[in-house]
């Protein structure tokens, strides 16, 4: 399946640890039967890289008629990932920026394509990689919620019955009616956290998402966090905050140039990562 | 338990709802078609003080200039604004249906970066809501027809037979030139020019014998002409959709949209990476 490149550096994988077995609730998900959640398999995204882009058709006919090639180079944002993630586990991800962090989780929401590889996910994913995509500035919060909603893919009866409880979480009663271009990003990034979160998802993405309200509702979100790890939901979780990373996940994945250097349990690998940002040149 | 019938296979990407195909994925978004309509409807006419009304005035007032302008070359007759009426909703419908319908790819290129979507739904919105325009348009047209005393004819049953044709054809052009779009931008500059040449080539306001016997060959290729007259003889002339240019011209629609549908669908997954 690969495509004749080679591995520059093998991944170490490091054995797992009792914490991390105790970590999983066999009960929660019982219809799920022992198949993991994400279950990656010599993943490869593959990037062109148009040096120089050609988006029109006489750009492209001159170049084509002139017999240059198109500049492009091959970029591997990912490069034969592969790791498993069960019921009930939350995994952290770590890695320096450019790492693939994002277009990881971005794989595994179905946005973008694997080049190469496997990815199954089985179950409902909740997706908190850029909260409130496709809010409509000119359109009321009550519109977006439902926009918005339906966007994830909600059922229109779901988002009533849920509409209240949105509305209450984001603390948004007063403005609901009003058009979004009046709110302040805190106000559609708390609209949209309470809307992606208002689910019972089993499988919860998360890039760097906690920083969208004040303390107040960084407390609520902490404590809706809380109540998805009780119900066993499965956590893949992307930050530069180790201390979260250690407080939120036994296990964890550590991402450099799109290749797994190492995954395991949390203390270990945040140990490695940070042996390996002093020995190697600072991103 | 759908979960596990989703049995891995190597190289194939699965994810719970987004592994049954094109077609059945668009259907289970449905709501958000839905909603992408709404939308649209409702920003249309945001902030303007007749609102609504809009839709019902603007076609009006284009039969209005048509009639000033050309009934008197055209031998008019109190029936020329009808004729040219209903064509021109027609007409409407196919040219902002294709053309946002083209662009909409692009435009909603920050959703599709975000969230996974099935990205046929945003030509099928566009499309849909100028079918939705094109309805509430029949609202004042059936006024029109009384104030002028029109015939209203068991033959108007037949209307939406062509609009269904119409919206296949709009729907395909928009999918077909939408794959496009996404890689070159000025697809959409090229369609724009185009669809205004397309629009004097095709019998909307004139009736089409004027046009010469050497260009005559022109309402043949010219799908658009077939689309029209069916569209036209329901409420123009109160017969059915004459045979010999709806078959044709449904038989075009529905190649086109077969066409549309697979070329997109072969090219969908590299939009992400260009919008």
């Amino acid at each position: 399946m690969s495509r004749g490149w080679k591995l520059g550096r093998t991944s170490r994988l490091l054995q797992p640890s009792d914490t991390d077995q105790e970590s999983r609730d066999p009960g929660s998900e019982p219809h799920l039967g022992p198949l993991p959640v994400v279950d990656i398999a010599h993943l490869s995204v593959s990037l062109l890289l148009h040096r120089e882009r050609t988006k029109s058709i006489r750009e492209y006919t001159i170049r084509v008629l002139k017999g240059r090639r198109i500049q492009r180079d091959q970029f591997w944002p990912l490069r034969e990932v592969s790791f498993a993630v069960h019921a009930g586990e939350r995994l952290g991800i770590i890695g320096p920026n450019g790492a693939g962090k994002s277009t990881l989780l971005k794989v595994i929401a179905g946005i973008i394509p694997p080049s190469v590889g496997r990815v199954v996910v089985r179950g409902r994913i909740a997706p908190l990689i850029e909260l409130g995509a496709g809010f409509d500035q000119y359109l009321t919060g009550r519109e977006n919620v439902f926009l918005y909603g339906s966007l994830l893919g909600f059922p229109q009866k779901e988002l009533e019955r849920r509409f209240d409880r949105i509305v209450k979480f984001a603390e948004m009663e007063e403005f609901i009616d009003v058009p979004l271009m009046n709110y302040s990003v805190g106000m559609s990034a708390r609209l949209g956290f309470a809307i992606a979160t208002d689910v019972e998802p089993n499988l919860l993405l998360i890039d760097e998402v906690f920083s969208v309200g004040d303390a107040a509702f960084e407390m609520k979100c902490e404590a809706r966090m809380e109540h998805f790890k009780e119900k066993g939901v499965t956590i893949l979780l992307v930050s530069h905050n180790l201390d979260l990373i250690r407080t939120t996940c036994p296990r964890t994945l550590f991402l450099h140039h799109g290749r797994i250097i190492a995954l395991g349990p949390t203390d270990d690998v945040i140990a490695e990562y940070r042996r390996f940002s002093a020995t190697s040149a600072p991103d | 338990m759908p979960a596990d019938t989703l049995a891995p296979q190597p190289g194939i990407y699965l994810a719970d709802h987004r592994s049954s195909g094109p077609f059945l994925t668009l259907l289970r978004y449905r709501e958000l078609l839905r909603q992408l309509v709404i939308r649209d409807i409702k920003l249309r006419y945001k902030r303007s003080v007749l609102g609504f009304a809009w839709t019902i005035l603007n076609p009006l007032f284009a039969m209005a200039i048509f009639t000033m302008v050309f009934s008197r070359v055209f031998g008019g007759g109190r029936q020329y604004p009808l004729y040219v009426v209903t064509a021109l909703l027609g007409w409407s419908l196919f040219s902002v249906g294709s053309t946002r319908g083209l662009e909409s790819v692009v435009l909603n290129g920050p959703i599709i970066r975000k969230v996974f979507v099935p990205k046929a739904i945003f030509p099928v919105a566009a499309v849909s809501s100028q079918v939705v325009n094109f309805l509430f348009s029949l609202v004042p047209l059936a006024l029109f027809m009384v104030a002028i005393g029109a015939e209203f004819s068991a033959s108007l049953l037949w209307l939406p037979l062509p609009l269904l044709s119409l919206t296949c054809f709009a729907l395909g052009i928009s999918l077909l030139l939408g794959t496009f779009n996404v890689f070159f931008r000025d697809v959409r500059y090229l369609y724009e020019a185009g669809v205004l040449a397309w629009f004097y080539a095709t019998p909307v306001f004139y009736p089409p014998e004027i046009i010469p016997d050497k260009f005559r060959f022109l309402l043949q290729v010219n799908p658009m002409y077939a689309l029209l007259e069916s569209l036209r003889a329901p409420i123009y002339l109160g017969t059915a959709p004459p045979a010999h240019l709806f078959i044709p011209g449904l038989a075009v629609s529905l190649f086109t949209l077969a066409m549309g549908w697979v070329v997109f669908h072969r090219y969908e997954a590299r939009f992400i990476h260009y919008v």
